[in-house]
């Protein structure tokens, strides 16, 4: 039968007729929820991102209290591999390190002539692999470079990574929490909204019922209903943050902590995952109300 | 909330029976009564028997008239054979299927080829007269042209073309019942229940209303039509069954069917 979409589209527009000042209120809650967690979402991904970029130039050095000699290099690198895989390991003598930092003072060069070229230590930078990127990742692996023979100590940004991982690991509690919020507010707003679709339509419910209606022409409606919200609540979210996106990044353009991160909106795969999500989860609410209010 | 309190209007209680799947009415055979009573009794709770051990066989394609008093158990008898209420005793058949024994999803196929006139109408208030009378057949799927065509036909001759587009609350209680009337009648159902179809209609009315019954009834529908109003069965030539405090009284018309009162 070609009409029943038809007349189930013709239902929904009842219904929304209805009661649209409701309508407008879920329509509007979804989308703030849908809002608030895409935010956040937005920005624990990019400075994740930042964060991983940043990594690339992570290293592990280690100040040894003398040169290694080239023999005893093959000695070192096993016992570093020892622990775990490693991108790449340098070795940096006293000379290196001395003639490295002159080429990036430059211009100020002269302020090293007093000091001679042994006033720098050696030191093995060692670049973990990706993998091993983690802050209890790399505590170990420097406790570990503490024990190797006439090592001095080990620094890797400790103090900087830990509070970017602090940092990191609060934003996503945040995002969490926010994407409850999403799912608890839009399911409760669309179960409770169809729940005062099903009580205000109660007479013609009813009615429909004695006419013989099935299950599938009473609920439909209700489903098509829910999902309209879904998909109508996290465009507008998803607009509304793609203009503060734009906004933001108009206003706040020149060499700015922004830029610095290189900050950039989600992936149109991942704004279809958050809009799918929405949608289901509206769907899910409608399921919910329709279980409970209508006895199949 | 839809189904609420212990007489549900729009369920009957699910039971542990085997669900039967159920036969259609349009396809039963003629020499068979489509409708079939058997010692049905129904009490309403805590102990008031509307309907007492009541006998009653309606061949498939009659008209028959159901009088008697109020509160002699009519609209009673017709609820439990739409599946609205259930006999406290006995068997209800329609089309051969036992009402005590099919299930929800198969009631409501039942109730699709069942048009009823309800005595207190049960129309939408706050839905136009073609809204109302268009509901039974959208909820059959039938195509909007089918459906605009009939709606017109009903109104026609039902003489309330005029008020097409009226909210169905601002209509008189006449008008409400033939918006009624004509919902009942929307989809030419194979069975008809009609409860105090003229309780609200002139004289003039009450002709439109029989005669689209008759007519109902010449192109094959079987009708069961409840009512004290005498002067529309006085001169009828169909069977008229007297149901008296719950109990057949003698009274039985010309077509003699099998009809036990104990
Ligand atoms: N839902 C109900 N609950 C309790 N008693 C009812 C209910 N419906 C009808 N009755 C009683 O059952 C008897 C028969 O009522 P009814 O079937 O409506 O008769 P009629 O339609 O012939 O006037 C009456 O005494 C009425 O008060
Ligand atoms: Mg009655």
């Amino acid at each position: 039968m070609g009409h029943k979409t038809y007349f189930h589209i013709k239902q929904t527009g009842r219904n929304l007729r209805h009661n649209w000042p409701t309508q407008l209120m879920t329509v509007m809650t979804i989308s703030l929820s849908v809002l608030i967690f895409s935010f956040f979402l937005l920005i624990y991904l990019n400075i994740v991102n930042a964060g991983s970029r940043l990594g690339d130039e992570l290293r592990l050095i280690v100040y040894l209290n003398e040169e290694v000699q080239p023999e005893a290099r093959p000695m070192y690198e096993n016992k570093i591999r020892d622990f775990g895989k490693v991108e790449r390991i340098e070795f940096i003598s006293r000379a290196e390190a001395f003639e490295r930092l002159g080429r990036q003072l430059d211009s100020e060069k002269d302020v090293l002539a007093d000091l001679g070229p042994d006033f720098l230590p050696p030191s093995i930078e060692v670049y973990p692999q990706r993998n091993m990127r983690n802050l209890t990742g790399l505590k170990q692996f420097s406790d570990y470079l503490t024990t190797l023979p006439s090592a001095d100590k080990v620094q890797y940004g400790q103090s900087w990574m830990e509070k970017f991982g602090y940092f990191i690991e609060l934003l996503r509690v945040i995002v969490i929490l926010s994407g409850v919020l999403l799912i608890m507010a839009t399911v409760f707003m669309v179960s409770s909204t169809i729940r005062l679709t099903v009580v205000a339509k109660e007479a013609e419910l009813e009615v429909l019922r004695l006419v013989g209606a099935d299950n599938k022409f009473i609920q439909t409606p209700l489903l098509i209903e829910g999902i309209m919200q879904g998909i109508i609540g996290s465009a507008c979210g998803l607009l509304l943050l793609y203009l503060i996106f734009q906004w933001t990044t108009g206003h706040l353009s020149g060499p700015g902590f922004l830029n610095m991160l290189d900050f950039s909106f989600f992936p149109p795969k991942t704004t279809a995952i958050i809009a799918a999500s929405s949608v289901l989860l509206c769907v899910g609410g409608s399921m919910i109300s329709i279980r409970k209010h209508m006895r199949i | 909330m839809v189904d609420n309190g212990s007489t549900p209007a729009g369920s009957i209680p699910r039971n542990n029976q085997k669900p039967v799947l159920i036969k259609m009415l349009k396809s039963f055979p003629d020499d068979m009564p489509i409708v079939d009573i058997v010692k049905a009794t129904k009490v309403y709770p805590p102990d008031i028997i509307a309907v007492q051990n009541v006998s009653l066989a309606v061949g498939k394609g009659e008209l028959v008239f159901l009088t008697g008093m109020s509160g002699a158990g009519k609209t009673t008898l017709l609820k439990m054979i739409c599946c609205i209420e259930r006999p406290t005793k006995g068997v209800i058949e329609v089309a051969g299927n036992d009402l005590s024994r099919i299930r929800q999803s198969e009631i409501q196929k039942l109730r699709r080829q069942i048009g009823v006139v309800y005595q207190d109408f049960k129309i939408l208030p706050r839905q136009t007269v073609y809204e109302n009378i268009a509901i039974p057949m959208e909820v059959m799927y039938r195509s909007p042209k089918v459906i605009r065509k009939r709606v017109g036909q009903l109104l026609e001759i039902l003489g309330i073309t005029h008020k097409r587009e009226v909210q169905a609350a601002k209509l008189s209680r006449g008008e409400q019942q033939r918006v009624a009337i004509a919902r009942a009648a929307a989809n030419a159902p194979p069975l008809i229940l009609a409860d105090e179809p003229t309780g609200n209609l002139d004289q003039e009315a009450s002709g439109y209303v029989m005669e689209l019954f008759e007519q109902l009834n010449k192109s094959g529908s079987t009708v069961i039509i409840a009512t004290h109003d005498e002067s529309i069965y006085r001169k009828s030539r169909h069977r008229t069954v007297e149901l008296a405090h719950g109990l057949f009284s003698g009274h039985v018309g010309h077509r003699q069917l099998p009809l036990i009162n104990a």
